[in-house]
């Protein structure tokens, strides 16, 4: 028996391994997963400076711009700074901070206090943003306008270029021209600066002092998460570590719903290829058809096993490459995230979640390969398994804001959602029935689902039972052959 | 092994309304060659897959090897079925090689084994080709090899003709001698009697999911009769004029453009097609014409297998030609 299942097995792995599109995805995976990290930064270092210019009577409205630009480049750098945490830490990264905002006060720009406060920064400049003001070269439309259209250039730090917007304040209101229909970030600049411009307006008519809303703000109390621990002796405050757990298992769930759902295809694929090859009379001369499933749910386990292995083991490299860069509490953080993973009570439901779930979903895309000649026939059943597929990741999305989300505890019943739902649910420590209830519902299922799958099996592979016939027993069931 | 390699007792099979083999009883006996002959839709797929154990039969009995169908006694068993198929992206040698260690073989034996068959066929340079680059009867061929790999004591070969040309029939005819003079039983289903005619030492038929006839090739044609043709010039009552010397003659439908009649004659046990000659010469009948009717396999068929049974070139008779 186990000779059978190992032989088929290793057929099928090899036979799936050897494949360009293994490898394909094998590789291609962790590049768009760094692509879909770095890409939205990347678009926008690569999205061309918009030039706009405004027009003012007094200059008021000009002088708000200029302020709220300015605002805009110092949150800039801000960010910059704070992206530094993961290679120097929190502590210091606060310090840069403070250190930037201090510059900022004694009336640094924002690209001299960027370099002051960090020397990770130094040198770094600050990107423009997507927009950046210009002396107007002209002081209404008509004389705007063959700037707008590009027929005459300003100059700018980047060459002589046209306008892409320009601001009229004409003391009633402000006036947004552009050849442009897209939506533009100028009119939310110029929503901020009247803003400003208005308050100092009514502030002065009011003999308030403008500064009053600066001394509001520094007044406001700080507010800092923290933690009840049992160890009374360690630290309240609340860090990244203590929310751990709760990124491990949002980590776990997309592992687990990208790995099933990746290697599920070959189960489908390849019964498809052997059903529409006729070769089932001829295996199952040789091996019994429970034999044969197993080796073939076996043969795409190890594909899967095979994927998070390199990968992981390409993170480990990366990580350990890049660990002498790391501030302690940049390590402090991943030894977290590695002990919440290998905590046992996140753990082995994850461990059991993947198997069942793989299993659950693995059987049916087998048993629905069975009864399909091509892969058109494939798509018409596929379909809805696909969009069933979604709900758990729109789950996730709930569960990283409030895992505790009666929602989410209601839906882990749901055994099909069972194997992500529950890694989910682990963070927020669901009482132990509940754990091990949803564990053997899951359990119970995926054997109901092996049983019917089989049975499916057995009628495509060795009755030729096809899509049709499917249709027909499932309407049967349900009682509308009657109709 | 002392058992009969396939015996079928009373084996029935339905699907839905629609009975596909109907009691069907016959014994294949060790070391022979059998031909399993019926039109296209007489069960003959069916009965071979219940004897594999792929079906189980809903009524009735399947012995392989003096047992029900289990691997273990599959493994002594090759099976090449109607409907050829094989891992397409698989190389001839790994494909020949796998089938032989799923029936039991080592690795080493399975793919020396291949090596051996590939060789012996004239494929050795197509030993790493990917089945899907081989031409369609280089295909059949590596599919051939796959069954016979593990040097099974009985092979089942369902239409193991169909599909191939002149040249490679011929080739496919010496591999079943071959493996037959090994000591192979072979049972083998066909709609081609001539092949079953050059093969087989006895026969099962089959129409309409029933069996129709079971015995060796001699018992076939004794079954449909011997038969002798002689014409006479047309109004000669040569029934009559044979009526003492113990043939029956039977006058055909039309007259010759000759002018004369051509008349069948049933040869009894112990008369030749001679004997009736030289009757109808003493009976004084004006003979313009003699035919001594050799025996076809294909008469058998269509006798047995009625408006069912199909033409040499495998198309279904129509019933007048069956007429």
């Amino acid at each position: 028996m186990l000779r059978s299942i190992y032989l088929v097995a290793r057929r099928d792995y090899l036979g799936y391994v050897t494949a360009w599109g293994f490898w394909l995805g094998l590789m291609i995976t962790p590049i768009l997963f760094g692509l879909g990290i770095t890409l939205p930064s990347f678009a926008a270092s690569q999205t061309p400076v918009r030039y706009f210019a405004v027009v003012d009577g007094n200059g008021a409205f000009e002088r708000a711009v200029e302020i709220e630009m300015q605002r805009r480049a110092t949150n800039t750098a801000r960010g910059m700074i704070e992206t530094t945490s993961i290679l120097v830490g929190e502590g210091e990264t606060r310090a840069a901070l403070e250190r930037f905002d201090a510059a900022i006060e004694a009336g640094d720009t924002p690209q001299a206090a960027l370099g002051e406060a960090s020397p990770q920064l130094a040198g770094v400049t600050i990107p423009d943003g997507n927009y950046a003001l210009v002396p107007a070269p002209a002081r209404d439309i008509d004389g705007l306008r063959p700037f707008l259209t590009g027929e005459q250039t300003v100059d700018t730090p980047h060459g002589p270029k046209p306008l892409f917007g320009a601001l009229i304040f004409t003391g009633e209101e402000v006036e947004y021209w552009s050849e442009s229909t897209s939506l533009s970030s100028i009119t939310g600049i110029a929503r901020r600066a009247s803003n400003a411009m208005a308050r100092e307006a009514v502030f002065s008519e009011e003999n308030v002092d403008p500064g009053i809303l600066e001394r509001i703000e520094a007044r406001r109390p700080s507010i800092t998460e923290k933690l009840l621990r049992e160890d009374i002796t360690q630290s309240a405050e609340m860090t990244i570590a203590d929310r751990a757990p709760q990124f491990v298992a949002v980590g776990l769930t997309f592992l687990l719903w990208t790995l099933i759902f990746s290697v599920v295809n070959y189960l489908l694929m390849g019964t498809i290829e052997e059903r529409s090859n006729k070769i089932f009379d001829t295996l199952l001369t040789s091996v019994k058809l429970p034999h044969l499933l197993a080796g073939k749910l076996i043969a795409v386990l190890a594909v899967s096993l095979t994927l998070m292995s390199v990968w992981s083991l390409g993170g480990t490299a990366v990580t350990v490459a890049g660990f002498s860069a790391m501030s302690g509490e940049v390590r402090d953080v991943l030894g977290a995230g590695v002990a919440a993973a290998l905590d046992p009570a996140m753990l082995f439901p994850a461990l059991i979640s993947f198997l069942l779930g793989y299993l659950m979903y693995g059987s049916v895309f087998l048993a629905l390969g069975s009864l399909c000649d091509t892969i058109q026939e494939a798509q018409t059943l596929m379909t809805p398994l696909i969009i069933l597929m979604m709900v758990p990741l729109f789950m996730v999305t709930i569960a990283m804001t409030d895992p505790e989300s009666p929602i989410i505890g209601a839906m882990a019943w749901v055994p099909i959602f069972t194997p992500f739902l529950l890694i989910l649910r682990m963070p927020a420590d669901p009482p132990l029935w509940e754990v091990f209830g949803q564990l053997g519902l899951m359990t119970l299922t995926t054997l109901a689902i092996l049983w019917v799958a089989a049975r499916v099996y057995r009628a495509g592979a060795v009755h030729g039972a096809g899509v049709n016939d499917a249709l027909g027993m499932l309407k049967r069931t349900v009682g509308l052959g009657r109709v | 092994m002392t058992h009969s390699p396939l015996i079928l007792d009373r084996a029935t099979k339905q699907f839905g309304g629609f009975t596909a083999v109907d009691t069907l009883s016959f014994e294949v006996p060790s070391g022979s060659i059998v031909g399993f002959l019926g039109p296209n839709g007489a069960g003959k797929s069916t009965s071979l897959r219940m004897a594999l154990g792929i079906m189980t039969p809903d009524q009735g009995t399947v012995s392989l090897f003096g047992a029900p169908p289990q691997l273990e006694t599959l493994r002594h068993v090759g099976f090449l079925p109607e409907e050829r198929g094989l891992y397409k992206k698989m190389n001839a040698r790994s494909t020949i090689a796998y089938f032989a260690r799923l029936k039991g073989m080592t690795a080493s034996q399975a793919r020396s084994r291949a090596d051996e068959l590939l060789e012996a066929t004239g494929l050795e340079e197509f030993a790493r080709t990917k089945v899907t680059k081989l031409s369609k009867g280089m295909a059949q061929k590596v599919q051939i090899l796959s069954t016979l790999a593990h040097k099974p004591n009985f092979l089942i070969l369902d239409e193991p003709f169909s599909g191939l040309d002149p040249v490679n029939q011929q080739a496919l005819e010496e591999i079943i001698r071959e493996e037959h003079a090994r000591g192979a039983t072979i049972l083998f289903s066909t709609h081609v009697m001539e092949h079953a005619e050059r093969l087989c030492e006895s026969i099962v038929m089959m129409a309409k999911g029933k069996k129709v006839f079971d015995g060796t090739l001699n018992q076939a044609f004794d079954a449909l009769g011997r038969r002798a043709r002689i014409g006479v010039e047309t109004g000669f009552d040569l029934a009559s004029a044979l009526a003492t010397t113990g043939f029956q003659a039977q006058a055909e439908t039309s007259d010759a453009d000759d002018g004369s009649t051509w008349w069948t004659i049933a040869l009894p046990d112990g008369r030749s097609a001679q004997n009736a000659l030289r009757a109808a010469i003493e009976s004084g009948a004006p003979i313009s014409g003699f035919q001594q009717e050799e025996a076809r396999l294909r008469d058998v068929f269509i006798a047995l297998a009625g408006a069912d049974a199909p033409t040499g070139d495998g198309r279904i008779q129509t019933l007048e030609e069956v007429a």
